[in-house]
């Protein structure tokens, strides 16, 4: 109820309703005036002649226009405040993207819980502004600010779940300062808080998770063993209790193990095995529980890269010495055509693509030992020691543009340049005669830092299987990549130079086609702390303030009524105008 | 006599001095005059020869041709008449409605007209529609001499015809000044009006409030004859419901008119003066 009394301005405009309504009946009143016939008026002819009529007031639609633009300057001169919830303060809402959020609890997961409550809170008490905050990994804004319910429903199909872990805090800090301290936030997650007591009047922390039993597959891998492959597969039991599930291995459509797998409560069960490198696919799979998303992986075959090398020592020795190591290692191909790598002792310029390690001889050689200065960060020096070793090298300085890994006080031994082209020269300052270097576990060391360098420098993908969430390197050629994902969409990148980070936001095989090439690699959701339903809970924690909220609240509304007036008499011109205004 | 109609006769009297009738040919007869007839008459104007007939007058024999030829042959010549106008006015109440000019400008149009015809050596009655139709004192004489020319009646003209007719002449000019707004059949008057005359016009004086109604607003429209009164509502559609109505009511009169082979015109009272030109163009006025 507005208070005229109370309001000068609107008692005044009140008495002009009377005054208008006073108008119109004087107005209305017929006026007379003498005709010269009849005969042209017959459209309205109402004879008098039948007696006295009681005739109903007749009041045109501009009337009512005028009454009701009078009504709203009366309600406006009275200063009315706006006090539905719908002014409340801005709101920002944290979705937890983590996979845990699909838990399923009498066929409803915690995500559409979160979003059946979303959505009675925006019927019910929608904010003035909302965003969208998706915790995963990392917080992410989902989209533009929402006013509604069908704009906020839009948006929510880019709410998947999928992430293997959710940085809620690092959300509410980019929530707290986006918001500026005024907004309110929303956590909509699966578990309780660190700290249960919420402080910030400004946080309300809602759960919808429950604590659920879940046997998950927490790790996966297949690496290259020899000619076959080695799987790991790592089965937690995530309940109080002892439990029992199948498990069938499959590599393509032959089974590769399936059996009863039964594991101690809170308990883990490591399986290990080997199948052929051939084998495609492989697919892991447990029965059915409240997290269907960890129950299942796919392992690709691991990418067996091999270098061509080519050693062109003068020296037999060394080149025997050489040509071991490089078997060794296990990466070097058999063929040394178009080579990757050359090993030679002079400087010669390669017009290939391939790199050179220049392997100098020097006849008067000084044996150097410990210390000596590695630099650890250089993919070279990877897991050397060089304890105890004598090192024969001349004592020589680097030349201009090279870069030592390793040094004997001032004496480069190993120095890296790269070309114009992209191309790696090395220099090994190292005469064996006077060495132990070869006969210490550093030597192959070295070696397979090298051959994994120059892997690593090719194009394609640098592993065939990887968790939910991490990124996946791919180095290109420099033609289009296109990635085409589990779920059928399709990022394309034109025209890359170098290498590539692509993202997994979803779990599956995804194929990456660069040119002519086509590569593929798995992801799967593995997340032991997602996996693990123990810790989840439903329950409200903190809540937004209500008597701030109602100083933030209360605007005033004189706006809305002045504009319904003017619209209003804005529509009294148009029917005069138009002669529209009658009856 | 409303002092405003004298003057008002006094303006069109001066104002007919510009003017002469028009006569159509065929209205060209009448009592013996001064201007030539269509007939052969005893005028001293030869218009032909025919032979002669038994009852001829033996006086116009063309003996000469009789001497030369032994027929007898009579000498026609031609007819010296004088043609009439019978003037009709609307006495209803109508031609005099408040706020308007029709009153004055019907006197000062029928004293136009009278002028005029006096201007084409015509001789004149002015009929005055009421209780019967009148014809009004002294309207042979100057129109400033008419005397009762009063716009007060009650009944139409068509009503007026069945009270007490005129009696026109045979052949003579017939001009009807009115408003015409009554309904009815206008054919039912204009075959009485151009029964037995050489021409009909009819002019249709109307005031500026009959041809444009007041704009919006409540009105309680009251005939002046009759005292009937209606109320109504005037907005656009009114408005045009009311144009709508009087084009109808002017084309039923339009039809009649060419039916019976009259002419008819529109003049607004308070734009009389410059209404002028188009009786000239309906060739009912010459220039003197």
């Amino acid at each position: 109820m507005i208070p005229f009394l109370t309001y000068p301005l609107a008692l005044m405009a009140l008495a002009s309703v009377p005054a208008l309504a006073a108008i119109y009946i004087l107005r209305n009143r017929f006026r007379r005036q003498p005709v010269s016939s009849l005969v042209l008026w017959r459209f309205h002819a109402q004879s008098k002649s039948g007696g006295a009529k009681i005739h109903r007031l007749q009041l045109p639609l501009i009337f009512f226009l005028e009454l009701l633009g009078l009504l709203l300057l009366v309600v406006a001169a009275a200063g009315p405040h706006w006090l539905l919830p719908q002014s409340t303060r801005p709101l920002i809402v944290i979705l937890d993207d983590s996979f845990s959020m699909r838990a399923v609890r009498d066929r409803v997961s915690a995500q559409a819980r979160a979003a059946d409550f979303l959505e009675k809170l925006f019927r019910r008490q929608p904010p003035p502004s909302t965003r969208f905050i998706l915790a995963g990994t990392q917080p992410r804004l989902l989209g533009a600010s929402v006013r509604s319910w069908p704009e906020a429903a839009q948006l929510l199909p880019q709410w998947k779940c999928w992430s293997p872990g959710a940085a809620i805090d690092s959300a509410i800090a980019l929530a707290a300062e986006f918001g500026r301290q005024q907004a309110n936030i929303l956590v909509l997650t699966d578990h309780n808080p660190a700290d249960e007591k919420i402080s910030n009047p400004r946080l309300e922390w809602r759960a919808f998770g429950s604590p659920l039993d879940n046997l998950a597959i927490i790790n996966a891998s297949r690496t290259a063993f020899g000619s076959q492959d080695r799987c790991l597969l790592e089965i937690a039991n995530y309940s109080g209790e002892a439990r029992s599930a199948k498990l069938l291995v499959q590599a393509g459509s032959n089974d590769v193990q399936r059996s009863i797998l039964t594991i101690g409560a809170h308990g883990q069960e490591r399986l290990i095995f080997n199948i052929p490198a051939v084998a495609p696919v492989l697919r892991a799979s447990l029965d059915f529980d409240a997290l269907a998303e960890d129950n299942e992986v796919q392992l690709l075959p691991p990418i067996r890269k091999r270098v061509r090398v080519q050693v062109a020592l003068t020296n037999a020795a060394w080149n025997n010495l050489a040509s071991h190591t490089l078997e060794a290692t296990g990466l070097r191909a058999a063929i040394s055509d178009n080579p990757e790598l050359v090993i030679r002792e002079s400087d010669t310029i390669s017009s290939s693509n391939s790199w050179n390690l220049r392997w100098l001889s020097p006849a008067g050689a000084t044996a150097y030992v410990d210390p000596f200065i590695l630099d650890h960060s250089h993919p070279l020096a990877e897991g050397l020691t060089l304890e105890g070793v004598v090192w024969a090298a001349a004592a020589l300085t680097n030349a201009p543009g090279e870069v030592p890994v390793m040094l004997a006080g001032n004496v480069p031994l190993l120095t890296a340049r790269e070309d114009a082209l992209g191309r790696r020269h090395l220099t090994l300052n190292f005469n064996p005669e006077l060495s132990t270097l070869q006969n210490t576990p550093d030597w192959p060391i070295l070696f397979w830092n090298l051959l994994q360098w120059r892997i690593a420098g090719s194009p394609g993908l640098k592993e065939s299987n990887t968790r939910l969430g991490t990124e996946v390197e791919f180095k290109t050629t420099g033609e289009p990549v296109t990635v085409i994902r589990p779920d059928d969409t399709t990022a394309v990148f034109p025209k890359t130079g170098g290498d590539l980070a692509l993202e997994t936001p979803v779990p599956g095989l995804y194929t990456v086609v660069a040119g002519a090439v086509t590569n593929r690699f798995a992801v799967n959701p593995l997340a032991a702390d997602e996996s693990d339903l123990s810790r989840c809970a439903t329950g409200q924690w903190g809540a937004w303030g209500e008597e701030t909220e109602r100083r933030f609240e209360e605007t005033s509304a004189v706006w809305m009524f002045g504009l319904a007036a003017l619209a209003i008499l804005v529509t009294h011109l148009y029917l005069l105008a138009a002669g529209k205004g009658g009856r | 006599m409303d002092p405003a109609i004298r003057q008002a006769l006094r303006d069109g009297e001066r104002l007919g001095g510009r003017y002469a009738l028009q006569i159509p040919q065929v209205a060209a007869s009448g009592w013996t005059g001064s201007r030539s007839g269509r007939r052969a008459g005893s005028s001293i104007d030869f218009q032909d020869y025919r032979e002669y007939q038994p009852g001829d007058d033996l006086r116009f024999i063309d003996w000469g041709i009789y001497a030369r030829s032994d027929r007898l042959t009579v000498k026609l010549f031609r007819e010296e008449v004088t043609p009439h106008l019978d003037l009709i006015l609307d006495g209803s109440r109508s031609m005099n409605l408040e706020h308007t000019a029709k009153a004055r400008a019907t006197a000062s149009l029928a004293a136009l007209l009278a002028t005029a015809a006096a201007h084409a050596q015509c001789t004149q009655a002015v009929w005055l529609s009421g209780e019967g139709f009148q014809r009004l004192p002294n309207d042979t004489l100057a129109p400033s001499a008419w005397d009762r020319l009063e716009l007060n009646s009650q009944r139409t003209p068509e009503q007026s015809f069945e009270i007490l007719p005129p009696r026109f002449r045979r052949l003579g000019v017939r001009l009807l000044v009115s408003d015409l707004l009554w309904p009815g059949n206008p054919l039912t008057l204009l075959r009485r009006l151009r029964d037995g005359a050489a021409a009909l016009f009819v002019i249709q004086l109307l005031g500026r409030d009959d041809v444009n109604p007041p704009e919006h607003g409540n009105l309680r429209a009251v005939d002046c004859e009759t005292g009937e009164e209606t109320e109504v509502y005037i907005d656009a559609t009114v408005a045009k419901q009311y144009a709508g109505n009087l084009a109808q009511l002017q084309q039923s009169w339009d039809d009649g008119c060419r039916q019976c082979g009259a002419r008819m015109i529109t003049l607004v009272a308070e734009d009389f003066e410059k209404s002028l030109p188009a009786l000239e163009a309906i060739q009912l006025l010459a220039p003197a």
